[in-house]
């Protein structure tokens, strides 16, 4: 026989303003099986958690329904109440009268039987509620951590330097990322590699960081705790361990001008067999075989090879695969550039003066192609005058995007102070349509950039840019002073907008988590579960997330880095038991529960008899993985799986209890 | 409206300007906050910040011919309120008295720039205002002699014209201020 407790709640006036509280809990008290019905102004403070306990042990309750606010709200703080007296959390059920009754509706009176009603059909579900238990999984201590740029890099260290193994993977030849491609970082004016170099070479040697660059991410299954993942190492063509970063295989290599430099976004050529850049880490050459001759033309050429002193060059690798068990993982594949020679007003592809920023960044680098020496590309002159063009493709919902990049204003304005420090007397104008510069130091950057270095910033828009005599005439607005201008320019930057890394759409779909329309990945809470994904175990850190600034991104790295600590510090994680459960006895293995699955959490299972016989294959519900959504439940043409605490028959009570 | 920005000509009118003023027009923020008080902006073409931003970028005519240096009646407002501490009405001063050296004659408000004129020769000779000599002056300039006829006979009765000027004691000091102007 059941003894039901319920409770309503007032919550304060936002309840029972508009539910006759009152009213509920006398109605509650009629129902066959409530022993005890009580009201009370807060139920979730400590007086009511403590007169819900109190009651839960004086009337040996078997089952509680509380009237109260939606079950995102305080359900854990019930189940947590009614588990310290002995009573399974599962026989805490939730009639939400707030968000579903108080606050939608504006009459008392049908309000207060809609809240009856609720409340109602939960005593009716309570009664047939049964134990559940929450699942355990068990952890594998070991993180992956997915891009090597430097929230990445910030992740991985910070992960390791907790004890735990990490797996870092790097698509490109070296760790890095964008930030070691830039040259001073805003507002400080760090030099970029001077503060980037040390974590790279520290993420390098740490005994806890297993580095996998120039490789990819093929394959990932499973679940937290328990991930499965295939890493593609590709074809490097030199044995990493024999090779000394000497440099004789590049200085050897035929193709020294054909093939633009990724690293360099196109300002120069690279060799065949190459290092990006000369602090590479790790200090090994990639060959390229897409251009490299001895590929193309059937292995005549090999003065790489020649050159080598360890003979560490191998034409013959091919790519490997390989295989790791991981517990959780970083999502962190930071960002590309717009292509922006969709505005043909402003010229860039055809005219070869008006450069991206990150150009201009690597222009201004002592690694970069003219060794930091300000160099316009058409014929080497330094320019004198540049006109700067903020939100190129940014904010532009039209053409590009409608979201703001959120680093170009402050890059331009370093730009712009760079400029006027190594040119003297040289002049920049700054066209935007706001300044956003809104952290710590970075309004205060800007105003120097107009006010020490003389910057001039144009509020508008630049309508064309064409080549006149050597000149780069830019047409513009000033909405300030209301004038259309004219300047003519040595150089145009563009501050041209980014977009999530190429490929990143795929990488979420591998990982099973959420992405948005332009290719971020969003965060399970946007303010309250930033480093986390919509999938428990996969973490997300960097500017895969949207545009952010450096130390954004280093914050986003150790944020993901401690909750991955976190979840470690224990041995199991613990899932809500309200899962899917498949009755084996009648499932008939046509398997449309795993094809509408959006978790991928059910897999086949085979059942044998003692000799091993086969006996019939059923569908199997992995616990790791599973929400309780319930999407199979409804394709199950056998009805052959429930969800726990959500089971045909409680669920029907439910009903019929509305209809007396 | 189209200008041409020429980079020589707008430095050295900006520089000018900046040379004269004591203060540099990048500090200007363009909030608008010098405008948005001004008590006869209503009658300007251009707003003070506009006027700001345009020397900045050399617009020298466009500057130099507009109506709002001649119509600013020097009462502070902006400058009191600027966020920047920006002379705002500095720069208006500034601006008048380049357009005397190179002869611009204001074609709208000439006699407000009459009246400048005789107003600070005034000042330069009697190191303060002496108001028969200034109307008259004034008079004679614009032609309009008998303009305001009527009110001279209640000035006289409250005494604000004296039939005799007076100096200053130590007017050396008072051409040391137009000096350093110049």
């Amino acid at each position: 026989m059941s003894r039901i407790g319920v409770f309503v709640c007032w919550c304060g006036s936002n309840i029972a303003g508009t539910v006759d509280v009152e009213k509920v809990r006398e109605e509650a008290a009629k129902i066959p099986g409530v022993v005890s019905a009580l009201d009370y102004k807060y139920m979730c403070s400590d007086p009511g958690q403590n007169s819900l306990r109190n009651i839960i042990k004086e009337k040996n309750l078997t089952g509680i329904v509380l009237a109260a606010c939606s079950p995102h709200m305080h359900e854990n703080t019930f189940r947590k109440a009614a588990a310290k007296e002995g009573l399974n959390p599962y026989f805490v059920e939730i009639a939400n009268i707030r968000e579903q009754v108080s606050w939608v509706h504006e009459d008392k009176e049908r309000a207060t039987a809609k809240a009856v009603d609720l409340m109602k059909m939960m005593v009716e579900k309570v009664k047939r509620d049964r134990p559940i238990e929450d699942v355990r999984v068990p952890l594998n201590k070991k993180a992956l951590v997915i891009g090597g740029g430097i929230a990445g890099i910030q992740a991985a260290l910070d992960i390791a330097n907790g004890g735990v193994e990490v797996i870092l993977v790097e698509k490109e030849p070296s760790i890095g990322g964008r930030m070691i491609q830039l040259d001073e970082t805003f507002p400080t004016l760090d030099c970029s590699s001077c503060i980037m170099t040390p974590k790279m070479v520290e993420a390098n040697q740490h005994p806890n960081i297993k580095l996998y660059t120039y490789s990819e991410v093929e394959d990932i299954s499973g679940y937290i705790g328990n991930f499965k993942v295939k890493i593609k190492k590709k074809a490097r063509s030199v044995v990493e361990k024999d090779c000394t970063g000497c440099g004789e295989c590049w200085n050897a290599c035929p193709m020294h001008k054909n093939v633009k430099s990724e690293f360099n976004v196109n300002l120069s050529e690279r060799t065949a067999i190459y290092v990006p850049f000369p602090q590479a880490v790790p200090l090994v050459p990639v060959l390229d075989r897409s251009v490299c001759l001895h590929f193309k033309k059937g292995g005549k050429c090999q003065k790489c090879y020649d050159a080598c002193g360890p003979k560490c060059i191998n034409f013959d690798l091919q790519d490997e695969i390989i295989e790791e068990t991981v517990g959780a993982i970083v999502a962190s594949t930071g960002y590309d550039l717009m292509d922006t020679s969709m505005y043909g007003e402003y010229g860039y592809g055809k005219y070869k003066d008006v450069i991206s920023g990150l150009q201009f960044e690597r222009l201004l680098s002592a690694s970069g192609p003219t060794e930091g020496v300000i160099k316009r590309p058409s014929d080497g002159k330094t320019p004198q005058t540049i006109v700067f063009v903020q939100c190129v493709g940014s904010r532009d919902p039209e053409k590009g995007v409608p979201y703001c990049s959120k680093v170009c204003c402050m890059y331009t304005a370093k730009h712009a102070k760079l400029f006027a420090h190594k040119v003297h007397g040289s002049q920049s104008y700054v066209f935007y349509i706001d300044i956003r510069s809104t952290s710590k130091g970075y309004e205060e950057f800007v105003r120097g950039t107009m006010e020490q270095d003389g910057a001039i910033y144009l509020r508008g828009r630049v309508s064309k840019i064409y080549e006149d005599e050597g000149k780069l005439i830019v047409k513009g607005a000033d909405t300030l002073s209301g004038n259309q201008v004219e300047i003519a320019a040595d150089m145009v930057v563009l501050a041209t907008g980014v977009i999530p890394k190429k490929g990143s759409d795929k990488l979420a779909q591998m990982l099973g988590i959420s992405y948005d329309k332009y290719g971020f990945f969003t965060e399970s809470h946007p303010k309250l579960r930033p480093a986390e994904s919509s999938t428990a175990g996969i973490f997300l850190a960097g500017m895969a997330q949207g545009p952010r600034d450096i130390p954004e991104s280093v914050v986003s790295g150790s944020a993901a880095a401690s909750k991955i600590l976190g979840l470690f510090s224990k041995n199991e994680y613990e899932v809500e038991g309200t899962i899917a459960n498949v009755n084996e006895a009648t499932c008939v293995a046509c398997f449309y529960c795993q094809r509408v699955c959006a978790y991928n959490a059910i897999s086949k299972k085979e059942i044998k008899d003692r000799s091993g016989k086969l006996i019939k294959v059923v569908a199997n519900v992995n616990p790791g993985l599973c929400t309780g959504c319930g999407a199979c439940v409804n394709a199950c043409f056998s009805k052959s799986i429930d969800v726990k605490g959500f089971m045909d028959d409680q669920i029907y009570a439910e009903i019929k209890a509305l209809a007396v | 409206m189209k200008t041409v920005i020429n980079e020589q000509n707008r430095r050295n009118f900006a520089a000018q300007v900046e040379s004269m003023l004591h203060d540099k027009l990048a500090k200007c923020y363009q909030c608008g906050k010098c405008s948005a008080g001004c008590p006869v902006n209503f009658e300007m073409d251009y707003t003070p910040n506009q006027i700001i931003k345009m020397t900045e970028l050399g617009m020298e005519d466009k500057v130099l011919n507009s109506k709002t240096i001649w119509l600013c009646v020097s009462c502070n407002t902006c400058s009191t309120r600027c966020p920047k501490g920006f002379e705002v009405t500095g720069i208006m001063d500034v601006l008048r008295e380049i357009a005397e050296k190179k002869g611009v004659t204001s074609k709208v408000e000439k006699e407000v720039q009459m009246f400048h004129e005789v107003f600070l020769d005034n000042v330069k000779s009697n190191g303060r205002i002496f108001e028969l000599e200034l109307v008259g002056k004034y008079k004679l300039k614009t032609r309009h002699l008998f303009r305001d006829m009527f009110l001279a006979p209640k000035m006289l009765e409250k005494g604000k014209l004296k039939m005799h000027g007076e100096k200053i004691a130590d007017l050396n000091q008072i051409a040391k201020i137009f000096k350093d102007f110049e």
